[in-house]
C-alpha cells in the first residue's frame, strides 16, 4: 500500500518538474527579444560609453584616414570633473550643481505626486464635464513630451538673446509658460511672510507656483495610473465605510492612501527617473552639451556616469523610504 | 395624516392621493438652507474651479501659440499687440507647408510611428508575459535589467548609440552582404534600420515603462485561464495569441497609443539616428527649426532688422511650426482618449 503511494507521488513529482522546465524554457523564448537586444545593442553601447569615460579622444585628421582615438587614461576624466566649474560667475562645480539639482528635483518630485494623485481621486468623482476634464487632463502625456518642450526651451533662448527689451511681445506666452508671473502678480512672498512663514518655505512655494505649468505638464503619466488605482479599490469598501459613519477625509487617509501605496510606489519610481533623465534640468542640459554629442566626448561621459551613480543612489533611498509605507492588500494566491 | 388624505378615484385604473404637504417655501428651505447642502455646493464649486484653472494651465500655452501662428511681422512692431493679432495672415502655415515640405514629412512621420508603435505593443506585450507568468532562474535579474534601461536616459549614451549603429555588425557579415548591396555606408545609422532595431528587442523610448505595464497588467491574470486552454490542447504561443492577447486589448491600446504619440513628437532618435538624411520627419531639424526662405524674406523687409521683432518672429515661426506637429496628433487623440483612459482603467494595474 505505502509503495504504491510513493510511486504515484514519485512520478507525480517528476512530471511537474519537466513542466516547470518547459516552462522555464518557453518564459526564456518569450524574454528573448529583450535580451537579444542587451546583448546586440544596449551592453555595446554601455560599455562603449563607459569606456568614453576612461579615455582620451582624439580625432585623426582627414588625410591621415579620418576617424578618431581613444587613448586609455583611467580615472582622469573623473578627477577632473570633480574640478569642473560650471558656472564661471558663481564658481559652482559640477558637484555642487548635481546636490543643487538634486534638492529642487526632490521638490517638484513630491509636488508632481500629490498633484497627481489629488487630480485623480478628483477626476474619479462624479461630475459635470467629467469626460472633457479628463481629455484634458491627458493632453500632456500625448503630446506634452518631445518637440514641443524642445520647441519651448529653442524659442526661449532665441527671446532671450534678443538684445533689447522684450516689451513687444511676452515672452513668457510665446515661449509656452508665462506663468511666472503669477508669483509675482499675486505677490506670495509677502502673503506668506505677513503670515508668518519662514523665507526657505516661501521661496519654494513661490518657485513652484511659477512652476505650475512644468510640473502639471510632467504628472500626465502618474495621474493615469493612479486613476487606474483608485478605480480598482472596490466600492464595497467604501460603502461599509459609509455605513460605519466614516467622513471624506477620514476614508481618503484610512482607505484611498493605504490602497493606492503601492501606486504611490511605482509613481515615486517612474517621477524619480523622469525628473533625474528629462532633458529639463540643469545637469542633463549640462551632460549632452549644445551640440546634441554626436562625437565621443569623455568628460560628458564621465559626467553622465557620475550623475548616474548618484540617481540610482537617490532612487535606492526613494524605494527604501516608499516601501516601507508601502500597504499590499494581501490576496490568496500570493 | 390619514385624516387629512383624501383619495379619489380618477379613472378605472387610477386614483389620486391628495394630502396636506407643507407650504414650498418651507419645503425649500428644509431642502437647501441646511449645512450638507452647503457643503456639497462649496465641494463642487472648488472643485470646478480647481480643474477649470489647471485646464487653462494646460491649454494656455496652445492657445497662446495658435493665437500667435497668425501673426504678421507687421504685428510685432506694433506695441498694442499681445495675443490678438491686428494684421492676421496665414502665410506662416502656408509657407511652412509648401517650402518646409510639411506633408512628406508628415507621411514620413506617420509611417515611421506606426511601424514604431505596432512592434513596440506587440513586442512589449510578449516580453511583458514572459515576465510575468514563467519562472526562471534569472526572471527578476532580467527585469532588473529592464528597469536600468529605463533608468539610464539614452541621450548621455547618444555618441555611443551613432558610433554603434555606424559600425553595427556580426563577424563582418553584414558589412560584405547588406551593406554593399543597399549602398549604406555609414553603417545602419541614417536609415530606418535603428527603430527597428531597437522597437524589437524593447529598448525603444521608455519601452521599460511599457514592459512593466504589461508584467503587471499579465500579473493580474488568473493563472487557471492559461491551465484551461492548455488542458484544451493549445501549446504556449497559440494560448498566448489566442487567449491572453484578445484579453489585453485594452492596455494593448494604452500602449499603442502611448508609444505612437512618443515616437511622433520624439525629436532625440529623429535627429540622431536620421540626421541630415533625404528621409525627412516633422521632428527633423530640417522641417521645425529651419525657417522658410519667403518668411525670412518678408520678415527682413518689414522689420529692417529689428533685432527683438525678428527673435521673436522666428520663435513664432517655430512654435506654429511644432503646432503642425502636434495638430493631427491631437486630432488623433480626441477620437481615441477614450479608449486610452477606459485601457488603463481596465487595466488591472491596481493589482501590483
Amino acid at each position: 500500500m505505502n509503495t504504491t503511494v510513493d510511486t504515484k507521488n514519485k512520478t507525480k513529482k517528476r512530471k511537474r518538474a519537466s513542466l516547470n522546465t518547459r516552462k522555464a524554457r518557453m518564459g526564456w523564448i518569450f524574454v528573448l527579444p529583450f535580451v537579444l537586444g542587451l546583448i546586440l545593442v544596449y551592453i555595446p553601447v554601455i560599455i562603449e560609453s563607459i569606456s568614453y569615460s576612461l579615455a582620451e579622444y582624439n580625432t585623426i585628421s582627414a588625410i591621415q584616414g579620418g576617424g578618431y582615438t581613444l587613448t586609455w587614461v583611467g580615472l582622469d576624466n573623473f578627477k577632473e570633473v570633480f574640478k569642473l566649474v560650471v558656472d564661471s560667475k558663481t564658481g559652482e562645480t559640477f558637484i555642487e550643481m548635481m546636490v543643487t539639482d538634486l534638492g529642487q528635483q526632490a521638490i517638484d518630485i513630491v509636488a508632481i505626486l500629490m498633484l497627481s494623485l489629488f487630480i485623480a481621486v478628483l477626476l474619479n468623482q462624479k461630475m459635470v464635464g467629467r469626460a472633457a476634464f479628463r481629455a484634458i487632463f491627458f493632453i500632456p502625456v500625448v503630446v506634452g513630451a518631445g518637440i514641443m518642450t524642445k520647441i519651448d526651451a529653442t524659442s526661449a533662448t532665441i527671446l532671450s538673446t534678443a538684445s533689447g527689451m522684450l516689451e513687444e511681445i511676452d515672452t513668457g506666452s510665446v515661449a509656452g509658460g508665462g506663468f511666472g508671473g503669477i508669483a509675482s502678480a499675486m505677490d506670495i512672498g509677502a502673503m506668506f511672510e505677513s503670515l508668518g512663514f519662514g523665507g526657505e518655505l516661501v521661496t519654494i512655494v513661490s518657485d513652484l507656483v511659477g512652476n505650475i505649468m512644468n510640473i502639471v505638464n510632467r504628472s500626465g503619466v502618474q495621474m493615469l495610473i493612479f486613476l487606474a488605482g483608485v478605480q480598482s479599490i472596490s466600492p464595497s469598501i467604501y460603502e461599509s465605510c459609509q455605513v460605519e459613519g466614516a467622513s471624506a477625509w477620514e476614508i481618503f487617509w484610512k482607505i484611498t492612501l493605504p490602497m493606492l501605496s503601492p501606486m504611490i510606489l511605482a509613481n515615486a519610481i517612474y517621477t524619480v527617473v523622469d525628473a533625474f533623465t528629462s532633458e529639463g534640468n540643469k545637469v542633463m542640459a549640462s551632460i549632452i552639451g549644445e551640440n546634441g554629442a554626436i562625437s565621443p566626448d569623455p568628460i560628458a561621459a564621465a559626467k553622465a556616469w557620475l550623475y548616474f551613480a548618484m540617481v540610482a543612489v537617490a532612487l535606492m533611498a526613494v524605494m527604501g523610504i516608499c516601501s516601507t509605507f508601502v500597504f499590499y492588500q494581501r490576496r490568496n494566491d500570493k | 395624516m390619514n385624516s387629512q388624505t383624501k383619495i379619489t378615484k380618477e379613472s378605472k385604473n387610477k386614483i389620486r392621493a391628495d394630502f396636506d404637504r407643507a407650504p414650498l417655501s418651507e419645503r425649500l428651505k428644509a431642502k437647501y438652507l441646511n449645512t450638507f447642502f452647503y457643503k456639497k455646493v462649496i465641494s463642487y464649486l472648488f472643485r470646478f474651479l480647481l480643474l477649470l484653472g489647471i485646464s487653462y494651465v494646460i491649454l494656455y500655452p496652445f492657445a497662446s501659440k495658435i493665437m500667435q501662428s497668425i501673426f504678421s511681422p507687421a504685428d510685432l512692431l506694433q506695441t498694442d499687440v499681445l495675443l490678438v493679432s491686428k494684421y492676421p495672415t496665414l502665410d506662416t502655415y502656408q509657407y511652412l507647408i509648401t517650402e518646409n515640405g510639411y506633408l512628406e514629412a508628415l507621411l514620413n512621420t506617420g509611417v515611421l510611428s506606426l511601424m514604431c508603435a505596432v512592434i513596440q505593443t506587440f513586442i512589449c506585450a510578449f516580453i511583458g508575459y514572459g515576465f510575468a507568468k514563467f519562472k526562471f532562474k534569472g526572471n527578476s535579474f532580467i527585469f532588473g535589467l529592464v528597469l536600468f534601461t529605463l533608468l539610464v536616459p539614452h541621450k548621455v549614451l547618444a555618441s555611443a548609440f551613432v558610433q554603434h549603429f555606424v559600425n553595427f555588425d556580426f563577424l563582418g557579415i553584414l558589412e560584405s552582404t547588406l551593406y554593399k548591396w543597399l549602398d549604406w555606408k555609414t553603417g545602419l545609422h541614417g536609415t530606418y534600420a535603428p527603430f527597428v532595431l531597437m522597437s524589437a528587442t524593447g529598448l525603444g523610448f521608455k519601452n521599460g515603462l511599457f514592459i512593466l505595464l504589461f508584467r503587471q497588467f499579465y500579473r493580474g491574470i488568473p493563472d487557471e485561464l492559461e491551465e484551461a486552454s492548455y488542458v484544451d490542447g493549445y501549446g504556449t504561443f497559440k494560448t498566448f495569441f489566442r487567449i491572453i492577447l484578445p484579453c489585453s486589448v485594452p492596455m494593448l491600446i494604452t500602449v499603442f497609443v502611448l508609444s505612437f504619440s512618443w515616437q511622433w513628437t520624439d525629436i532625440f532618435y529623429t535627429n540622431l539616428f536620421l540626421p541630415n538624411s533625404d528621409t525627412v520627419l516633422l521632428t527633423s531639424n530640417a522641417f521645425w527649426s529651419a525657417m522658410p526662405a519667403t518668411l525670412k524674406e518678408i520678415s527682413e523687409t518689414v522689420l529692417l532688422g529689428n533685432l527683438t521683432a525678428t527673435n521673436s518672429y522666428s520663435a513664432i515661426v517655430m512654435n506654429t511650426a511644432g503646432m503642425l506637429v502636434v495638430a493631427p496628433l491631437v486630432v488623433l487623440y480626441l477620437f481615441c482618449q477614450r479608449y486610452l483612459i477606459q485601457g488603463i482603467e481596465h487595466s488591472g494595474f491596481g493589482g501590483v
